[in-house]
């Protein structure tokens, strides 16, 4: 006989629920897989059935109100999410970084949050400065120090904000290297490799910087998205030298990437560039797990169009291009960001 | 004692499997100092048939029988069994368990020299005494070690009954003198009491052998060591095998412990290393799904020493799913070199040349490929390796009774993932 917990009635052993008060007696939460109630051991694992019941990373959301939201998901086809995220925001401005974990190498996933951890302290550290130098840290909320730029000084300062950006990227690259020599000794065989996308927003100005496939989109008010990132990948590289786009996508070679994170990532650069914007509209960052599905830039900037009309909320638009991405298969990870920005109030 | 368990699998399974392997290597520290957790006791069974007159064996015996008593600790209860054609204690007095000092040591060697060979072989009698006197010490580290130079001469089944009656309270060593005894009878004894089985082809070589043994004995910590394994429900284990040091099957020796669980006997435990292989069929998952389909914990009485997670991941990624984990593929391979040296002898034997060439063939190759050098001598001295890469063997026309036996006993024994190689 065992007691009840809530009203220490005893009940015959194997009840799920208290005889007296009906509470559930069930230890832990009912398994998802096999629905046995509190059969959830601490290990993670159903004891009835055996199948783990959940893992943090298969579905992860960060919501900044109307400021910028992300979704990142394991998929269907993919046995976990190897896609990793970071969003910051401090009033106004923006950190974002999506990372992808190679499939092919040993602990992909490690390395993506690796990567989008140490891009995202450093671009951190780097928007603490910003803001220090314009003396107010809490007026930062409503004047970002780029916002309130006279537009003269604007090339300078995107500048700075893409070396930021690029710094972050290879302390990302850095951090990703030095996992081949830690832990497991398979990562030293086949070391943790990812891809990176990053970006900051402060006020009106956008920087970004790349390694790899995952993009970042401009998607206007209207007209078809603008691809701000160019994929290192071998369909980029052939569609380069001529041949048609759809005959490359189609290859099974179209997403093997020519640039990574990793300790065998040689000497690669981050590729990246800053814009100050002049219409709204919205920055997106994402994986190929929902570009492979919208290759077209009209039908990009359709549905991420879709997605903010039709949901309201950002993290409502960004769940939609998740489920959109699912519905067409899911047979990736897949992880998108955004973030509006709005031209600056003088240029108007 | 401090023990490790650790797994090493492929988790990851092709849509649609259902069957999980893994290896759990199982590491004990050894007690603190060496000491024993409980008491321990002994028995020595010498075979004393009419047959051990021949070739100078029963002199080699008492040599032996010695030798191994020097070897046991000071407080560890003894005996010793003469093996006729019933089982009478040759020291102490029956029904008594002697207590190690110098002095009980050296009466016992007085009583061995007494030892006279004339009279049959009753190994089940002789095991059953041994079960009789080592019941008197619950809890000990209980071990015997038998030796015979003949086959029983108990009525058909009436060792095995015995066995079934006895196994899994102590441990046995079984040692062969000769070329007169038969290794399916001594192997028996091995598998139902966890013990060893070997060929001491010249009496003369019988000494260090009863010493490595007592000195293996005498450095075990723990009485009764098992493995517990918890499997999900609609799961079935398949087998459990200990696959090194050597190859036993464990599967049929599994007792039922609680809701989907059950215990498997590992015998004594000392400072060592043992490698388990386990194979679960599970029922298949979707893409993305992870089960864990086989919690494995090194469990002494109601202590958990160590534990373990055998886990099932499917995927539609075939680069995953169809890597080969290392240490699985080797055992495999050392599990099947046993059966096929196993089913060559039986082939020979049997007349069936045909038979006994493919299968010492194939003994040959995963010998080689494994790095199992010690077996592969073996494979040479009853077939003549052409190529061992691919398996060409000849039979060799005469092959010495010993040389066969020796490949016959040990062909159980296995080498870890990488040695030799």
């Amino acid at each position: 006989m065992t007691e009840c917990a809530s009203c220490a009635d005893e009940r015959a052993a194997g009840a799920a629920f208290c005889e007296s008060c009906g509470r559930s007696l069930a230890a832990g939460p009912a398994c998802p897989h096999c629905g046995a109630a509190g059969a959830v051991g601490e290990d993670g694992y159903c004891e009835q059935c055996g199948m783990l019941a959940a893992r943090p990373r298969d579905h992860l959301e960060a919501d900044a109100g109307d400021i910028a939201a992300a979704v990142t998901d394991r998929g269907l086809r993919h046995h976990r999410n190897e896609d990793s995220m970071w969003l910051a925001v401090r009033g106004g401005d923006v950190d974002v970084v999506v990372c992808d974990g190679v499939s092919s190498s040993f602990d992909p996933d490690v390395a993506s949050a690796t990567a989008a951890g140490a891009a995202g302290e450093a671009l951190a550290a780097a928007g603490e400065t910003l803001t220090a130098c314009g003396g107010k840290t809490v007026a930062a909320d409503k004047t970002p120090a780029a916002g309130s730029t006279p537009a003269a000084e604007a090339p300078a300062a995107g500048e700075a904000l893409a070396a930021d950006v690029g710094a972050a990227i290879l302390a990302a690259k850095e951090a990703v290297a030095a996992l081949a020599d830690d832990g497991d000794p398979r990562r030293a065989v086949s070391n943790p490799a990812c891809t990176i996308v990053a970006a900051v927003v402060r006020g009106p100005q956008i920087a970004y910087g790349w390694i790899g496939d995952s993009r970042a989109y401009w998607v206007p008010l209207d007209g078809p998205a603008e691809q701000l990132t160019e994929d290192d990948s071998w369909a980029t590289h052939v569609i380069a030298l001529g041949v048609d786009p759809e005959v490359a996508m189609r290859d099974p070679k179209a997403h093997a990437i020519t640039g990574w994170l990793g300790a065998d990532a040689g000497s690669v650069q981050p590729r990246g560039a800053s814009f100050t914007v002049t219409e709204p509209g919205h920055l997106v960052l994402c994986s190929d797990g929902l570009w492979n599905y919208l290759t077209d830039p009209a039908a990009f900037a359709a549905a991420v169009r879709t997605g903010l009309h039709t949901h309201g909320t950002l993290i409502n638009a960004a769940r939609y291009l998740t489920d959109y991405a699912i519905n067409a298969g899911g047979a990736d990870n897949i992880t998108v960001a955004l973030i509006p920005v709005r031209p600056a109030p003088s240029e108007e | 004692m401090s023990y490790t368990a650790e797994a090493f699998q492929n988790e990851y399974l092709a849509l649609g499997a259902t069957e999980v392997n893994a290896i759990v290597t199982v590491t004990s520290s050894g007690a603190e100092g060496g000491r024993r957790t409980a008491g321990a006791t002994e028995i020595i069974i010498v075979d004393a048939s009419g047959s051990m007159q021949a070739e100078g064996r029963i002199g080699a015996a008492r040599q032996a029988a010695k030798a191994a008593v020097a070897c046991i600790d000071d407080g560890v209860h003894f005996a010793i069994i003469a093996g006729v054609g019933t089982a009478q204690q040759l020291f102490p007095a029956p029904g008594q368990l002697a207590v190690s000092s110098p002095q009980t040591r050296s009466e016992a060697s007085w009583a061995i020299d007494r030892l006279q060979a004339s009279g049959g072989t009753a190994m089940g009698a002789w095991l059953l005494l041994a079960a009789q006197l080592l019941a008197q010490r619950p809890g000990d580290i209980s071990h015997a070690i038998l030796l015979t130079d003949g086959d029983n001469g108990e009525r058909q089944g009436y060792l095995e009954s015995v066995l079934d009656s006895i196994a899994g309270r102590f441990t046995v060593d079984s040692r062969g003198v000769g070329t007169n005894w038969k290794v399916s009878e001594l192997r028996k004894i091995a598998d139902a009491m966890l013990g060893t089985v070997d060929i001491v082809a010249q009496p003369a070589d019988l000494t260090a052998s009863f010493e490595q043994m007592m000195t293996n004995a005498m450095g075990k910590t723990s009485a009764d060591v098992q493995l517990k394994i918890w499997t999900p429900v609609n799961s079935t284990v398949r087998f459990v095998k200990q696959v090194e040091p050597q190859v036993a099957d464990l599967t049929g020796k599994r007792v039922p412990d609680g809701p989907r669980a059950g215990r498997y006997p590992l015998g004594a435990w000392g400072r060592e290393s043992r490698d388990y292989h386990i194979c679960v069929d599970v029922a298949p998952g979707n893409a993305g799904d992870e089960m864990l389909a086989a919690r494995v914990s090194v469990v002494e009485g109601d202590t958990v020493h160590a534990q373990s997670l055998v886990r099932a991941v499917w995927t539609d990624d075939t680069a995953l799913s169809t890597r080969i984990n290392r240490q699985v593929a080797h055992y495999t391979g050392q599990a099947e070199l046993a059966e096929a040296i196993q089913a060559g002898i039986e082939a020979r034997k049997a007349g069936d040349d045909r038979t006994a060439t493919l299968k010492f063939g194939r003994a040959a190759q995963l010998a080689h490929a494994s790095g199992n050098t010690a077996t592969e001598e073996l494979l040479a001295s009853v077939v003549e390796i052409e190529d061992a890469a691919t398996g060409t063997v000849r039979l060799r026309r005469k092959v010495a009774a010993a040389d066969e036996m020796a490949l016959d006993t040990r062909s159980t024994k296995t080498v870890r993932v990488g040695r030799g190689q």
